[in-house]
């Protein structure tokens, strides 16, 4: 018995230690500078590609097609003969937009349900929730999948697609804080000394529920480019002069085998920028939490 | 009354998610017969003929209706395509996905839970780094990618499992591995959390100071407490692993609900697409009920505010 | 009927030559290397390296890109149904690389001078599988069943035009009337989707059909595990093997298993990790790479029919004026698109047909040479010239081109539609690309294109006639809404000119005015490719490029 307590005993105070050591680049503090460091390039790269990029996106060099990187390429050629790291970096535009843009329409739209069914209660929770219920049960990529092809081939219906398809998640997470903020004493406080009922949802309901939605929005940045990229994968991407990175990734799969650069970078850049957001999204969820800030 | 009230609102539901599924298929373009006959050699008389033989030349209102009289007198009917009975579609194909879902759920708790302690134990040192960092990578690769990296792998190059099908255990252990990866990243974040929160609790104070070693404090007490939410995690995970499939029963060649159902939209093939709708509602909505049930047996507040 | 013109063709005959054939053939093949077939359609090619080598037992592996629809060949739509298809059921007729016709389940045919009625002598001694004797009858029951809309047929329903009744004259004759005569019937009775099923089993199972499916082929069904797996098995009493295989009898195989893999990574890889033996539609860049691999060969075919082509759509300003049309022709560099896209493994079209199809005109080839400058000069000469932005303009209206192409990007055609627009940029030509799913209704039925991608497996050059005649006012317009008389009498001509040579010098003409007057792009030839391990032996294609598995064997 005193044995085992020995052996934890030291296997805790070594392990303290360690922690110690470590202290200086704590893992969250590792994790927030790199995220910050990749979403920056690549809002960079979106907003001035042709600094960045070496050659054009759309110049095909018929000559030197499926070239592994090298120092003239970086990323390589894919199979038009163009420079992947130059299509990787217009192509940020496209993927970004396709990110932000979903959770924005999704997350207004989701929050606005979640808000209007949480606070109002009654019949209209109930409808609403319902109405809620039925798109849950409907797997979000085929919605999406169903939507994208019911509208057809185009970035903007892509979005669409992927936002309804987030809807359901953006509605329940709101509806569940704005309930809880609504029993919570200041707000029937205020009631008692007769505040208008949408005065009290601006300014004390509304406010008070935001940081959850706001959490789930960032990381839906990342889930909405990796649905968009499994829309690709199903045959439902959109062609264009310069592709998105799923896209590109999901066109590109097919020459792994014989040039694994083809598919590789775009597919990193993905992995990339949505291990950042979700990095940041994390963080945000700690400090926003209070209880959990110490971490 | 309150188990009535939740039962037919379910039914609600159902009968919701079918009705919704109907307009998506009505406004999505083109018929089945499009995959069927070539518009370049046959007549238009041909095609004509051929859509009034299935029916889809009927407004669709029609189509639902008939659809709908049918289903309520226990007929799913057949296949546009090739007039397989969907029932029998379905069933033969609902095992496969089912037993994916379950080994991926099988994979997340496992790899969520082991890393998830891992980390809290290690809370800020360098095993924490890395755990969480294998967690946020399960969650940031596009599935469709992973899985055929994995199959390259283990597959192609050390020929461990095989590349496709859906008989026998090796063929699950790829494609679980994809899906499950992604949902031990969610698990990983909530078990790592939930265990802090627990050792940061007073009680574990109280327990250690009565004398009971850290290593039994940490797995005894702190793991204990933290499986719960990781196992109701699992169950709302299930659904997103359902809807995984789609894309990895496509990359694996498997059978499965989820290619069907994904061909079946594309192609305008209402019976097929209707009947597995209705199956994973049926599957919502049942799991979902179960899950407020055990809450009201277990939490009384929640059955007063119901 | 018609006594002069009744083809004799005694069946125990051309089994003798065929054996003194196969002898001569395998001598030769096996001097040379077995894999190096490409750009032939197999035929020829003996499927046996020697009759007393051949390992008899064993089952081949085949993966598959897509799962097939339906096994009822009179309701399938879909090129790898047929590829099932053709292992399960017998069709009256073959037709050989050559072009040329020849006994199947009939031992000969007749065609009256009006070219109205066709008379089959059969097979006496055939069966289905289930038991049910084969006879004019059961062929009777085959057309009938693919003209009655209840069973609604498909693709099948477009060959077996113009085709109108059926008359029993006895047990083993049937007579074929038609409405028109079509030299290109007997061609289309060759194919799988016109194969003859069982009227026992197509009666029992109706609609069922599909999926216990019954016919006189070299293999029996077993199961089908849909998206997963088709399984055959050998058909022990099959003797009535066409022309087309070496091997006459039962195949020496035990069975084939079909897999359904789409991912052609997995697909192709799967052969080169021994999990298939054989796998199908290898892409470009695998070709590639599996000719310097060791243990796989590649077989290919080249399919007959009409090209990939690009139509344009005459009925859209500019693309009716023929300069227009053919500054497009020689601006886009169509050897580079199959160098860049397809690494050399598909060969490039020149003309509306592939160059195993009848009447085909090989010297059209090398006919038309990109030349940027000469293309800039014709839209100059029509008014056309550049603007401030590099395209062209005229009265303040761009030049502007509308691109059409289906999902998914088979065979990568939505890239090549991504290499012409850069092409046509430099010409000042703004491509504006759509892919679209629905295609019926963007092309067919609305015409909202300038040009339009589009191939077809074929077995006679009368495939022509749909998209070059004038259209009947009523149907459907053509893809190109040409409509020039003298064309409209050209094909109109070869549908029933009896003259071989005659006929094959009406579709020479036809493909020259096509190809000078610009009214497509013909682009690519699309070969049917096969990665199978090196111990796949005498796997042979049809003239269609499907795969014939009767004389496959596996060496250990």
């Amino acid at each position: 018995m005193r044995e085992a307590a020995t052996a934890s005993t030291i296997w805790y105070k070594r392990n303290r230690a360690a922690a110690i050591r470590f202290k200086r680049l704590s893992a969250n503090n590792l994790f927030l500078i790199a995220a910050a460091a990749v979403i920056l390039f690549i809002a960079a790269c979106a907003v001035v590609p042709s600094f960045i990029a070496p050659y054009s996106p759309t110049e095909m060099l018929t000559d030197s097609i499926m070239q592994p990187p090298s120092a003239a390429h970086v990323f390589g050629t894919d199979y038009f003969g163009r420079d992947i790291f130059s299509v990787v970096v217009y192509g940020s535009r496209d993927s970004l937009f396709i990110g932000f843009a979903s959770v924005l329409v999704g997350g207004l739209a989701g929050g606005a349900i979640g808000a209007l069914s949480g606070y109002a209660g009654g019949w209209i929770d109930a409808v609403l929730m319902r109405f809620n219920d039925i798109l849950m049960t409907i797997p979000g990529i085929l919605l999406a999948l169903a939507i994208a092809g019911a509208l057809g081939k185009s970035l903007f219906n892509i979005v669409l697609a992927v936002a309804v398809a987030s809807i359901p998640g953006y509605a329940r997470i709101m509806r569940s804080q704005i309930m809880s903020i609504k029993g919570r004493t200041f707000i029937l406080a205020s009631q008692a000394a007769g505040a208008s009922p949408l005065h009290i949802f601006w300014k004390h309901v509304l406010p008070n529920s935001l940081s959850p939605l706001l959490v789930m929005a960032t990381i839906g940045i990342g889930t909405s480019i990796l649905t968009g990229s499994g829309l690709s994968f199903l045959g439902l991407g959109v062609l264009k002069e310069v592709p998105d990175w799923g896209t590109l990734l999901s066109q590109g799969r097919g020459y792994l085998t014989v040039a694994w650069w083809i598919c590789t970078f775009p597919g990193l850049a993905i992995t990339m920028f949505v291990l950042a957001v979700n990095m940041i999204g994390d963080r945000l969820r700690d400090r926003l939490d209070p209880k959990r800030s110490a971490r | 009354m309150f188990i009535v009230g939740r039962i037919l609102s379910s039914l609600l539901v159902i009968a919701g998610s079918l009705v919704l599924v109907f307009a998506i298929l009505y406004v999505l373009p083109g018929d089945p017969t499009d995959n069927m006959i070539d518009p370049s050699v046959a007549t238009a008389e041909q095609i004509a003929n051929l859509k009034q033989q299935l029916g889809v030349d009927q407004p669709f209102y029609i189509q639902f209706t008939r659809y709908i009289s049918d289903m309520v007198r226990g007929d799913f009917g057949n296949s546009l395509l090739n007039s397989e009975p969907v029932l029998d579609k379905i069933l033969e194909h609902f095992p496969a996905t089912l037993a994916l879902t379950a080994a991926s759920a099988l994979v997340s708790i496992t790899i969520g839970l082991v890393l998830g302690v891992l980390s809290a134990i290690h809370r800020n040192g360098p095993i924490d780094f890395i755990a969480r960092l294998v967690g946020l990578f399960g969650i940031s690769m596009p599935t469709f990618w992973s899985g055929i990296l994995l199959i390259v792998l283990f597959s192609l190059q050390l020929g461990w499992f095989p590349a496709m099908g859906s008989d026998g255990w090796k063929t699950i252990v790829l494609p679980a591995l994809t899906l499950g990866i992604v949902g031990a990243g969610f698990i990983v974040r909530m078990v790592r959390s939930s265990m802090l929160d627990i050792i940061d609790e007073h009680f574990m104070l109280t327990l250690r100071s009565k004398g009971l070693s850290e290593r039994a404090v940490m797995y005894k007490h702190a793991l204990r407490n933290a499986l719960i939410p990781a196992v109701t995690m699992i169950g709302m995970l299930i659904g997103e692993m359902l809807a995984g499939t789609v894309v990895i029963e496509t990359v694996f060649s498997r059978q499965g609900i989820g290619r069907i159902i994904g061909d079946a939209l594309m192609a305008k093939d209402l019976p097929v697409v209707q009947g597995v709708i209705f199956i994973t509602a049926v599957i919502y909505v049942l799991v979902n009920l179960l899950v407020d049930l055990s809450y009201s047996v277990i939490d009384p507040r929640v059955r007063r505010s119901a | 009927m018609n006594r002069s013109r009744f083809v004799r063709r005694p069946f125990q005959t051309s089994t003798a030559l065929l054996l003194v054939l196969t002898l001569l053939l395998s001598a030769c093949a096996s001097n040379k290397g077995s894999n190096n077939n490409s750009g032939q359609p197999a035929a020829q090619q003996s499927d046996a390296p020697a009759a007393t080598e051949i390992k008899q037992g064993g089952v081949l592996t085949y993966a598959l890109a897509t799962s097939p629809d339906s096994l009822d060949p009179h309701r399938s739509g879909l090129a790898v149904a047929v590829r099932v298809i053709r292992t399960i059921y017998d069709s009256l007729v073959v037709q050989l690389p050559d072009n040329s016709i020849k006994p199947w389940l009939a031992t000969s045919w007749a065609i009256s001078d009006d070219g109205l009625s066709y008379t089959f002598k059969l097979r006496q001694d055939v069966k289905f599988q289930d038991g049910t004797p084969f006879n004019a009858e059961a062929v009777k029951y085959n057309f009938d069943r693919i003209l009655d809309p209840a069973t609604k047929a498909a693709n099948a329903a477009a060959l077996l035009a113009p085709y109108q009744s059926s008359e029993v004259i006895d047990e083993y004759t049937v007579k074929l009337n038609l409405a028109t005569p079509s030299r290109a019937f007997l061609g289309n009775l060759s194919q799988a989707l016109l194969g003859i099923v069982s009227p026992t089993a197509a009666k029992k199972d109706g609609d069922q059909f599909g999926l216990n499916p019954v016919g006189t082929g070299p293999f029996k069904f077993v199961k089908w595990e849909q998206n997963a797996e088709i399984q055959v098995a050998k058909n022990a009493d099959y003797n009535w093997a066409p022309e087309l295989v070496t091997n006459t009898g039962a195949p020496y195989l035990d069975g084939i298993i079909f897999k359904i893999v789409p991912e052609e990574a997995t697909r192709i890889g799967s052969v080169q990790s021994g999990q298939v033996l054989a796998a199908e539609t290898v892409p470009p860049q695998n070709i590639v790479a599996l000719k310097g691999d060791s243990k796989v060969q590649l077989l290919e075919a080249n399919t007959v029919g009409l090209p990939y082509t690009l139509f344009f759509n005459q009925e859209h300003a500019p693309w009716n004026d023929v300069k227009a049309r053919q500054a497009v022709q020689l601006a886009v560099d169509v050897d580079s698109i199959v160098k860049t896209l397809y690494l050399g493994t598909y060969d490039r079209a020149w003309s509306p047909l592939t160059p195993g199809t009848f009447g085909y005109d090989p010297t059209l080839e090398n006919g038309v040479k990109p030349d940027l400058e000469k293309a800039g000069a014709l839209l100059d000469e029509i008014g056309w010239v550049k603007g401030a932005d590099g395209i062209r303009e005229k009265d303040g209206k761009k030049l502007t081109l509308h691109y059409v192409d289906g999902t998914p990007n088979r065979e990568k055609r939505n890239d090549i539609a991504v290499i012409i627009q850069q092409q046509l940029k430099a010409l000042g030509i703004a491509v504006e690309v759509e892919i679209t799913k629905d295609v019926r209704t963007v092309v067919y039925t609305n015409g909202d294109y300038d040009l339009y991608g589009n191939s077809q497996v074929n077995s006679d050059p009368n495939a022509l006639y749909p998209f070059y005649h004038t259209t009947d006012p009523k149907a459907q317009k053509s893809l190109t809404r040409l409509s020039n008389p003298e064309i409209d009498k050209l094909l109109e001509q070869g549908r029933v000119e009896t003259d071989d040579t005659k006929r094959a010098d009406i579709y020479k003409q036809i493909q020259h005015y096509i190809i000078d007057q610009a009214v497509i792009l013909p682009i690519y030839v699309f070969p049917y490719t096969v990665a199978a391990d090196k111990s796949v032996q005498g796997l042979v294609f049809d003239s269609l490029g499907y795969p014939l598995f009767n004389g496959v064997s596996i060496s250990s």
